[in-house]
Formats: structure tokens, sequence, C-alpha cells
């Protein structure tokens, strides 16, 4: 029955990672990609009127993007597992979704154990059996190659955006940037792409001062990455002229540091003893980084109602008070304003920029 | 080995409502003294909501308060760290953070932690956390071990009591309403122990979702959630879907904005039917008014519905 028809396939729209999941989807699985249309007030409007109250809000995202891509031709959806609440995401949002009546096949990863290799295979033949595992692995180290190429222009884009003279250069390299991984066949195209948006990047002289205002971005895995989320905060940064470095990347919590992050927690074994939660390892490790080398402030992002990321901030407030760098601590709320955020940010722009010229 | 004057505080609150009996025979077994702090009231809270981050649920407002009501008392203060029993039987990552998030907030004052990590999937079970509190006390492995052995009995042998009352009571006649939420919510004498004393004067006899057989609530939280991971969310689910046929009601009673209620408790509503479900919030309110006015009401509901009134 399910062989008769070409899944089209959906995963709720998250970052750029978008491209890299389409490009696994379509190059490595043979199945159509339904891309969820971009994140807007009404998405959140869609999610925010089915969730629970006080669920965290990248739920409500979520839910609001899935019923988008349902709208827009998907009929299978995808959901990850993972180590918070995002574990349990599946199976409520599927519970919702048959409540509000739609119809769909719903591949729930929390349904598997995925320490186990062996799961895996039946992931991909529950997507496409006719697919083999063995051979489409490369297409599929293809995409994972283009999450760190997507990471690292990503990086590079916001340490850099804020500097360029021509105000519109760098924009438009990352611009074209994405548009190349969004359209990517094969991994020429990727590759390709890759290379032009690193040479232009390089190419355009900066206007940067010998000692920029640097700011590091900690935070929990969704918002801090989703520039819709966090309201592009970062790109409000950069257009202050601050240089923004985020280690949070999925290369870096995920790709490169699969097995655990025990080496990331050696630095910090004086401010904690264990793990405190999926990402509080790298966010506190990271953190003490930036106090360390002498970035001007910190900003902590999380949506409301995070609770690993609640649980960090005593450390970070006595990494605050140890090195004495300023920390911006951020709620993102589905009713979080553009302004609001805007004013916080100039607030905090300006004591920076004064402290930096006073020490 | 008798020992030393080794005192140790148990904060009462969170976890304390699971292992007291555990934590307290331990401890008697080796020698040691323990403390725990007073029953909850508004100075507990008040202090421990003006140490813990705003976000932050009832609950843990409540133990940073019992922390630090105990501050000075021993020395040391018993942190246990939860992470999971194996897979698919975690904790909320917030008893992950518990010790050090503790630590980190009480840093500036010369209280000594004592810790231990129950951390199934990374290689250490319950019996490896004991044994590394007794080796942190001083205690040998194989004293530490006869200690939790004794404990463990005891552990169990009270639960299976409370197990077995709570059979007793969901044979009684009368009504009959079903309570699901968390032991250190249900049990605190300052948030939930409001509802079952308001159930009991007003002739409902108040049984305990938690208060199951644990290994078969585990199997059967699976009918009602396959995918829920949470290790007491499963045993209440389990003990719902064993209880429901023999409740007139059910209470969801959760402390805000507790994480996995929040999911959990949208589920029951969801996937629970035939009986009436009361969804419970809990906050940190100084009047009982409120919640013994929705209670009333729903009371009133059932009755009327079970045309008793």
């Amino acid at each position: 029955m399910a062989e008769a028809k070409r899944r089209s396939i959906s995963f709720p729209r998250y970052a750029e990672y978008g491209c890299a999941l389409k490009y696994i989807m379509e190059q490595a699985l043979d199945v159509k990609y339904v891309m969820p249309p971009a994140l807007t007030k009404h998405t959140m409007e869609l999610g925010t009127k089915y969730s629970p109250d006080y669920v965290c809000t990248p739920f409500k995202t979520v839910l609001g993007s899935m019923i988008e891509a349902l709208e827009a031709g998907a009929d299978t959806l995808i959901m990850t597992h993972g180590l918070c609440r995002l574990g349990y995401y599946g199976e409520l949002l599927e519970q919702i979704l048959r409540d509000l009546g739609y119809q769909f096949d719903f591949i729930n990863l929390s349904d598997y154990d995925m320490d186990k290799k062996k799961e895996y295979i039946k992931i991909i033949r529950r997507i496409n059996p006719k697919v083999n595992p063995a051979r489409c692995l490369a297409q599929f180290m293809e995409g994972l190659r283009m999450v760190e190429y997507l990471d690292e222009i990503t990086g590079e884009y916001y340490k850099g955006c804020g500097f360029d003279p021509t105000g519109t250069e760098y924009k438009r390299a990352y611009q074209d940037f994405l548009t190349a991984m969004y359209t990517a066949h094969c991994r020429s195209d990727v590759e390709t792409g890759y290379r032009a948006a690193k040479g232009r990047l390089q190419s355009i002289p900066l206007d940067k001062p010998a000692q920029p205002l640097r700011v590091g971005v900690v935070g929990e895995f969704y918002t801090a990455m989703d520039a819709f989320s966090n309201l592009e905060l970062e790109q409000k940064l950069a257009d202050m002229r601050v240089e923004v470095h985020r280690w949070m990347t999925m290369t870096n919590q995920f790709l490169h540091y699969g097995n655990g992050q025990k080496n990331l927690r050696i630095k910090i074994q004086d401010l904690c003893q264990y793990d405190m939660g999926p990402t509080a390892t790298a966010n506190i490790w990271y953190a003490r980084q930036c106090a360390e080398r002498g970035f001007d402030g910190l900003i902590h992002i999380k949506s409301a109602g995070c609770t690993p990321e609640i649980d960090v901030m005593p450390v970070l407030q006595n990494i605050s008070a140890d090195y004495k760098i300023p920390v911006l601590y951020l709620t993102y709320d589905v009713q979080t304003s553009d302004v609001g955020l805007q004013t916080r940010l100039e607030a905090f722009y300006d004591m920076i920029a004064m402290r930096k010229k006073v020490f | 080995m008798e020992t030393n004057n080794i005192t140790v505080g148990l904060p009462r609150a969170m976890l304390y409502y699971r292992y007291r009996i555990l934590w307290g025979v331990f401890f008697q077994e080796l020698g040691v003294k323990t403390v725990v702090s007073g029953p909850t009231d508004r100075d507990i809270l008040e202090q421990g909501s003006a140490l813990a981050i705003d976000e932050a649920c009832l609950s843990l407002k409540i133990y940073l308060g019992h922390v630090h009501a105990l501050l000075g008392q021993c020395d040391y203060i018993l942190l246990p760290r939860v992470s999971n029993f194996g897979h698919h039987r975690n904790m909320c990552t917030r008893f992950e953070a518990m010790p050090d998030l503790t630590k980190n907030v009480f840093r500036d004052t010369q209280q000594k932690f004592l810790t231990c990590n129950i951390d199934v999937l990374a290689g250490e079970d319950e019996e490896d956390a004991f044994l590394s509190l007794g080796r942190q006390l001083g205690f040998g492995p194989k004293a530490a071990k006869r200690a939790y052995k004794l404990a463990k009995k005891a552990d169990q042998a009270q639960h299976k009591a409370r197990v077995q009352k709570q059979e007793e009571l969901s044979r009684r006649e009368g009504l009959k309403i079903l309570l699901a939420g968390h032991s250190y919510v249900v049990e605190d004498p300052y948030i939930g122990k409001v509802v079952t004393d308001y159930l009991k004067a007003a002739g409902v006899t108040p049984l305990r979702a938690d208060l199951v057989e644990r290994e078969h609530a585990l199997k059967r939280s699976r009918e009602l959630s396959p995918t829920c991971k949470w290790e007491i969310s499963r045993e209440i689910l389990g003990g719902i879907d064993l209880r429901k046929g023999q409740v007139d009601g059910i209470i969801l009673i959760g402390a805000f904005p507790c994480g996995p209620d929040a999911m959990v408790n949208e589920l029951i509503t969801r996937r629970v039917r035939g009986v009436p479900i009361l969804n419970l919030v809990l906050d940190s309110q100084t009047g009982t008014a409120g919640v013994e006015t929705r209670l009333e009401s729903f009371i009133d509901i059932i009755r009327l519905k079970e045309g008793m009134l």
C-alpha cells in the first residue's frame, strides 16, 4: 500500500536546516519533501491556539508549522526524539493533529531506541521501503556536510555582517548561499555553493575596528538558532556593529560531539559536576570560554518554560559575577514583541559599549 | 564501624517524598544522624522564591527554600541527582540539574553538600549511588551495601503497605476521586495537602494514582502513552489506567509550571474518556479558597452526574 505512492514528507521549519533535510529526503531517500511555509505570526497563532498553555514555545511553533505543512500537501510528518520535553513532542503533536481531524502518517523517532543503529535502518525502510540503506549513505553524508557548511557560513556571516561597508554585499552573499543550498541536487551543487559563498564573504573588505564589540550567544537549542523564533536577534546585533559568536549549532552539538560532551565538562568541573541538561554543558562551557576570551557581553536565549535553560541560569549568573561580564537573559514567548526586543538590545549595546570605553 | 557525629540534612521537598524511607534507614544503619527540614510553610516558599529563577517551577522554589532552612543545621545537605532509570525511564531534566543548580545558588555559603547520582544509561544504578554516598561519608562498600540492602527492604515493604492501603480504599463505598500528581506536590503540606484534606472533609475518598505497584504501572502506562519517558509520569499514567474504572473522577494536580505535567496532563485529558477530569494547577497563592471552590464545584458536578444531588 505504502509502496504504491511516493511519500510527501515534511518536518517543521527549523532555522535554515530545512535545506539539508530536503536534500537527504530527496537525494538519499528518494521521497518528496514538502518544505513548510516560512514561519510567520500566523504559524504562531495556529500553534498557540491548539497547544496546552504552559508547554515550551517551540512546541507551539512546531505545531503551527506542522499544520501549515499538512495544508501545503504533506502526507507524512516526521518528528524527532529529544532529551528534554522535546522527546514527548511527537506523541502529543500527533494526538492534537488527529483530534483536529488531519489525516497523515506520523513517523515519531521517539518510538525508536535511537541509541541502536538497527533502528535507523527500520526508520529508513519505513520512509521508503525501496531504498537500500547502504546505497543512500553517500547522499546522506552529503546532507550532513551541507549542515556543516550551513553552520560555518552562518557563523562567519554574523561575525562580519555588521562591518560590511557596502551594507548589502554581505547579506546578498549569504542569501545567495542559502538559495544554492535550498536548490542543491547533487554533491557538486553543495560544494560549488559553499565555495562561492566562502570566497565572496572573504573577498568583501571589512571595515572592522581593532577591538570590535563581541557578544556570545548561548541558549536553548531551538530558539537560539531559529532566527524567526528569536526575532532575528543575531541580525539585530550585527546591525549595531557587533561581532556575534554562537557555538550552539547542529554541527557542534550533534555532528562533532555526537558521543557526549565529556571533554567540554573538564574545564567547567568547578561550576558543575554533572550534565545539567541536554545543552547545559555546552552552554556553560561556551559562556565561560567567552568570558575568558574577554567578550563584552553574553546573551542567553530561551523559550518560555524551557526547564533545562532555566536551570543553567544560576551558573551563568555566577560566571557573570566571576568574570564581570554582563549577561542579558531573554525569554521568548509567543507574545514577545519585536520593538521590545530592539529596545532591550539597544540598552544592552549602550551599556557594553560604555564599559568598553571605561575599562 | 560506628562513627563520628556526622549529621546529614534532608530537604523535605521533591524526591524526599519518594526516598524518605530509603534515605532514612540507610543513614540510620550507618549511624549517621539526619535532620529533615520542617514542613513547607509560607516562609520556606518565600525564601525559595527569592532564591530561584522566577520562571522555575513551584516545586523547585519550595525545594530551595528547604535547602535554605537547613543551612548551618547539619554537616552536609543531601542533593541527589536522578537522570534516568534506563531507556524511556527518565526524570525531568530538573532532577539532573538539581545538585549543581543548588550548589551554584548557595555557593557563597559555607555549607557542604553530598550528592549521589542515579544514571542507569551511564552505568550508575541506585545501588552505586548509595555506595558512593557511603564512600563520601567515609564508609566502606561493605557497610554501605549492607545499609542499602536493609533500606531497600524497608522501602519496598513500606511502598507495598501503601499500595495495599490504596487497594482497600478503592473498594470503599461512596464517592472516590483519584489524585494524579507527583508525590512532592500531592503530599506537600503547604500546596497539595489542601486538596486531600478538602476531599476527606467533603466525604470523598481520595485515591492516589502514583501509589501503585511500580513495575506494573510502568508497563501499563504504555496503554495510555507509548512514548512517555518520565518515570514518575509513567507511574501516574499506569495508576490512572488501573484505577479509572473504580473512581468517580480524576484530579490532575500539578505545580506551575511543571514541564512534564504541561504535556502529559494534556494528553490524559485527550485520551482518558468517560471519567470527569479536573486539571488543577497549583501556584504560590496565599489562600486556599480558590482551590476549594474548584474542588467543590467538581464534586457537585460528579454528584449531579451520578444523580446524587
